[in-house]
């Protein structure tokens, strides 16, 4: 798929999950898995984490007891079967969610990210963007020297004084950097204003995914559950 | 856009790189210690606290229309390409913060208030956005996400839950007075910056943002 594909997709998923319920839900789950083990299998890492498992689970074991009057006793504990099924129907939205964005947009490389910035005449965005995504190392080393030679002249004795110290440096450092950053792009002729955007059709993959969106939504629209 | 430069894009995607790396180490610290489900309130108003000190530092150094908001795109992009996954609440929390910012900016005289006004309602977005997003995301009801925030606050103001006015306002106080202080430390750091490179501030210019 094109970049435009996985945006379609995030964008269409959530939509989706905010405004379908019940079994349109589930079934949008379902399509999100069939998409992710046919195009994106990367896209599904999020079923591997256990931190997902512990928020959808945690929602559908908490829901009998916290949502809904209680109707049902099971042994010591009353609990809800109306809550059990919101339960069910708020983790199926928070798993559509997720899918949404990991199967889509998550799954975008920095490349497609400027390509896509490119393309609509956010040129500047995109080298915006490829920019920080670098340069966050080397933020982070910048912040780690400025901050031990704080500590190690005594500064961390008046923590105010510190702090300030360290937001100035921290602050000016960048800026030095970014006038290097500015020097490079000026050697390379940038231009974030003007140029030819680089091509980015659409490729048969997203029209299938269009079509399969439409057949979905229209399926919802057509049965009246949406 | 035509009026940005290499030099504006570049400061645009420092800034940007400075709040994405402070929502990528201490974000993912605070959002391990302190889960969505158990507290957003601590997380959300001390990420926003520094984000917004961090883009109106921005700010000073790109004065121009749209930056605050180019900064907010540039860290939600960071945050969705980042380690850990995608979280789709600090992103969107970004979006419209940055946002807000952008047009308290644009529709004030660039003064010291209106840095303070900028970040206050930025930080401030933080308590709707608790009331809200639950309610897109899980689809728990409004009641629910508000009966949450009371008892959360409640806990952290010492109130008790039945006094659910003074509790929000007392949260949202807090909020206010967090960004506050972030619009007002952002405008001298700002100037203390310019002053230790040598650059004019454009950012105290009354016609420039």
């Amino acid at each position: 798929m094109s970049p435009w594909g996985y945006l379609l997709l995030t964008g269409w998923a959530a939509l989706m999950a905010i405004l379908t319920k019940g079994p349109w839900l589930v079934g949008l789950v379902l399509v999100e898995l069939a998409l992710g083990l046919a195009w994106n299998r990367k896209g599904l890492e999020p079923l591997c984490q256990i931190r997902f498992w512990a928020l959808v689970l945690g929602i559908v074991a908490l829901g009998p007891f916290l949502l809904g009057e209680p109707d049902t006793t099971v042994g010591p504990y009353h609990l809800s079967k109306e809550g059990l099924v919101t339960g069910a129907e708020m983790a199926s939205r928070a798993s559509a969610l997720a899918l949404a964005f990991s199967l889509g947009i998550g799954s975008l490389s920095l490349f497609d990210v400027v390509a896509v910035f490119d393309r609509i005449g956010l040129r500047g965005l995109g080298f915006a963007t490829a920019l920080a995504m670098n340069l966050l190392g080397t933020l982070r080393d910048m912040a780690t020297v400025t901050l031990q030679t704080i500590y190690l002249r005594g500064g961390m004795r008046r923590p105010g004084k510190a702090l300030r110290l360290f937001s100035i440096s921290t602050v000016a450092n960048t800026l030095r950097y970014g006038d290097e950053a500015v020097n490079a792009a000026s050697v390379r002729a940038f231009d974030p204003n003007h140029g030819r955007p680089s091509p980015l059709p659409l490729r048969w993959a997203d029209l299938g995914l269009a079509a399969l969106m439409a057949g979905y939504t229209g399926a919802i629209l057509l049965l009246g559950a949406g | 856009m035509t009026s940005y430069t290499v030099r504006d894009w570049v400061t645009i995607g420092l800034f940007g790189a400075l709040w994405g790396a402070i929502e990528l180490t201490l974000g993912s610290v605070l959002h391990t210690i302190f889960p969505p489900l158990t507290d957003t309130f601590l997380t959300g108003t001390a990420m926003s606290g520094i984000g917004v000190a961090i883009v109106l530092t921005g700010k000073h150094f790109v004065p121009k229309r749209g930056s605050a908001f180019f900064m907010g795109i540039v860290t939600a992009i960071l945050k969705l390409l980042g380690i850990g996954g995608v979280k789709i609440g600090p992103i969107v929390a970004i979006i419209l913060q940055s946002t807000l910012m952008e047009t308290t900016l644009w529709m004030l005289p660039a003064s010291r208030w209106t840095f303070v006004i900028a970040g206050a309602l930025a930080v401030g977005w933080t308590l709707p956005h608790m009331l809200i997003m639950p309610q897109i995301l899980l689809g728990k009801s409004a009641i629910e996400a508000y009966n949450r925030v009371i008892q959360q606050g409640s806990q952290w103001l010492g109130i008790d839950p039945s006094a659910a006015f003074s509790i929000l306002g007392g949260l949202l106080s807090i909020q206010l007075l967090i960004g506050a202080a972030g619009g007002w430390g952002a405008w001298g750091l700002g100037g203390a910056v310019a002053d230790r490179l040598g650059r004019r501030t454009a950012g105290t210019s009354e016609d420039s943002l």
